[in-house]
């Protein structure tokens, strides 16, 4: 960097997105903290391990091959060409933003004095990451074995949400080109597909001893600490604001990047490289959160862990959206969503005797497609990339935004990406007796030998008088 | 192993080679080789212990509420 503007550029968006992921660490302690208290005393502490060891998991396979994944398949591969080097196959040439430059070997994946950027804006995608193993993790409290979880969490996190990541958020991705798909802030990219694939892993694993009656009637089993449930949502919603600033680019000039001859134009822009503004998106944010938490109290007759719930399900129904909704069609789409899912959850508790422990499908698998579906009626018509307008199918150029292409994008996402390969993985594991722990471990509870082991000195302290 | 000794010679280079890393160019992929080999055997170690845990346990037969027993103090 040998000029000053030029510098400030640059260390400002390495800022930036440091910045980002420093307040996107508060969803991942939040999510714990919401398990925790979401489970009984006997498993709190392997409910606590189980989702903290996600992060080393998540974050060394994110460096060996998740990142490179993002890379080198927004072409599908084989589906549409790349804008940059007009091939379909995997993205592993000499252009600029080709996957060869991140593998784990190479220069730029280290403290680099020419690349400001790449640690950083690794580090926001793998925090992405982190959130779409913990919403997976939440579901399937106190019946999993950590071995099993820590398989799930690196396929969710380092290999499937990467790979629709590329397909539905890299600029050059092919259901951009083909469906025209949109997902600014992550409804499908990594809610649908988090959702989808708790669900996939449900099914084979089965509810918790005691959640159904032998008739078949769901019990309910409510959260042990409600403080720490609310508080750890809190967090989360805390953490989303570093969730949708990290969907942005802060600071870009549009203008020689879309080909525009003498035409300047510096914006914040969405994860597509098209114009919106931070301050938009806050309006949005804001009033979605609102709408979800409205709705949440009036369907849920007040139920605070449903309510809390049913804000960050606000959320994430209108963020595919948020970079152009207006502020109360945000606000109506997180009502939407919130009510779909609740009733969506008990409705496929009761038929399929799936037992969803904190809610993790409906809040974000079910409103995350509800809001692909949803953005596709209200932003149809929109160019889906300031790159080029093209139609469905053509595949050279960019799509514009459709009903149709959303509803494609959900069934991906929540799917084919989500609750197949959960089922799959949970199959597989399930055969070789690893999914779930013995019956006789779940009634005791996971905790009990280290409870039992730390018996006797519990017991001479608490008798003790000096 | 330095890949920098003077950075007053380093920067002022015709061209700054921006990996300053100890073993830049020649070690990164051992290292990765050394990472993998690290991550599986975790997976491999941590498998058996929480097998044995559970197997374990699973022989003792406790009932639903018997870890009561085991909280001393609140």
């Amino acid at each position: 960097m040998t000029d000053q503007l030029g510098a400030l550029t640059t260390i400002f968006t390495e800022f930036y997105y440091w910045v980002t992921v420093v307040l996107m660490f508060l969803i991942h302690v939040g999510f714990c903290m919401y398990e925790v208290g979401a489970s009984r005393y006997k498993h709190h502490q392997h409910t606590l391990m189980k989702n903290t060891m996600l992060i080393p998991l998540v974050t060394v396979t994110w460096f060996f091959f998740g990142w490179w994944i993002y890379w080198a398949f927004p072409t599908g591969p084989g589906i549409a060409p790349s804008i940059m080097n007009e091939s379909a196959a995997l993205i592993t040439d000499e252009s600029t933003f080709s996957a060869k430059w991140y593998a784990p070997n190479t220069e730029f994946m280290a403290v680099n004095l020419g690349d400001h950027i790449s640690g950083v804006f690794w580090a926001a995608f793998l925090l992405f990451s982190w959130t779409a193993a913990s919403i997976v993790s939440g579901a399937i409290i106190e019946r999993i074995t950590t071995f099993a979880f820590g398989i799930l969490a690196i396929a969710i996190g380092s290999v499937f949400w990467t790979i629709d990541a590329a397909w539905g958020w890299h600029f050059d991705g092919w259901m951009l080109k083909i469906l025209g798909y949109h997902d600014a802030y992550a409804s499908g990219v990594i809610h649908a597909i988090a959702g989808g694939f708790a669900l996939g892993v449900l099914v084979v694993l089965g509810p918790r001893i005691g959640k159904f009656s032998s008739s078949g009637e769901p019990r309910n089993i409510g959260p042990r600490n409600p403080w720490l449930v609310t508080v750890g949502l809190f967090l989360i919603y805390t953490g989303f604001w570093g969730f949708y600033a990290a969907c942005n680019i802060p600071i870009f000039d549009l203008g020689p990047e879309y080909g525009m001859e003498g035409v300047t134009y510096w914006t914040a822009t969405n994860i597509y490289v098209t114009p919106t503004t931070l301050s938009g998106i806050t309006f949005n944010f804001l009033m979605s959160l609102s709408g979800g938490l409205l709705a949440g109290y009036w369907i849920a007759k007040g139920d605070p862990f449903w309510t809390y719930s049913s804000g960050l399900a606000g959320v994430i129904c209108a963020s595919a959206g948020n970079d152009l909704y207006h502020p109360i069609q945000a606000m109506i789409i997180g009502m939407i969503g919130v009510v779909i899912a609740y009733k969506l959850h008990y409705w496929v508790e009761r038929k399929f005797k799936i037992d969803d422990a904190v809610g993790a499908v409906a809040v974000h698998g079910y409103a995350g497609f509800v809001g692909l579906v949803i953005c596709g009626f209200v932003l149809n018509g929109y160019p889906s990339s300031g790159y080029s307008v093209g139609a469905m199918w053509d595949g050279s150029t960019y799509a514009s935004i459709n009903p149709l292409g959303q509803f494609l994008g959900a069934i991906i996402m929540f799917g084919v990406l989500g609750m197949l390969p959960g089922y799959i993985i949970a199959k597989v594991l399930s055969g070789m007796g690893k999914l779930r722990i013995p019956r006789e471990v779940e009634i005791a509870g996971l905790d009990y030998e280290m409870m039992e082991s730390a018996k006797e000195d519990e017991k001479a302290v608490s008798s003790a008088t000096r | 192993m330095a890949t920098v000794t003077n950075w007053i010679d380093h920067l002022s280079a015709k061209e700054v080679v921006g990996a300053v890393y100890p073993g830049a160019g020649s070690s990164e992929t051992l290292l990765v080789i050394i990472g993998i080999v690290l991550w599986i055997g975790w997976h491999v170690l941590t498998n058996r212990s929480e097998s044995e845990e559970l197997s374990r346990l699973a022989r003792k037969k406790r009932g639903a509420n018997d870890y009561k027993s085991n909280v001393a103090d609140w």
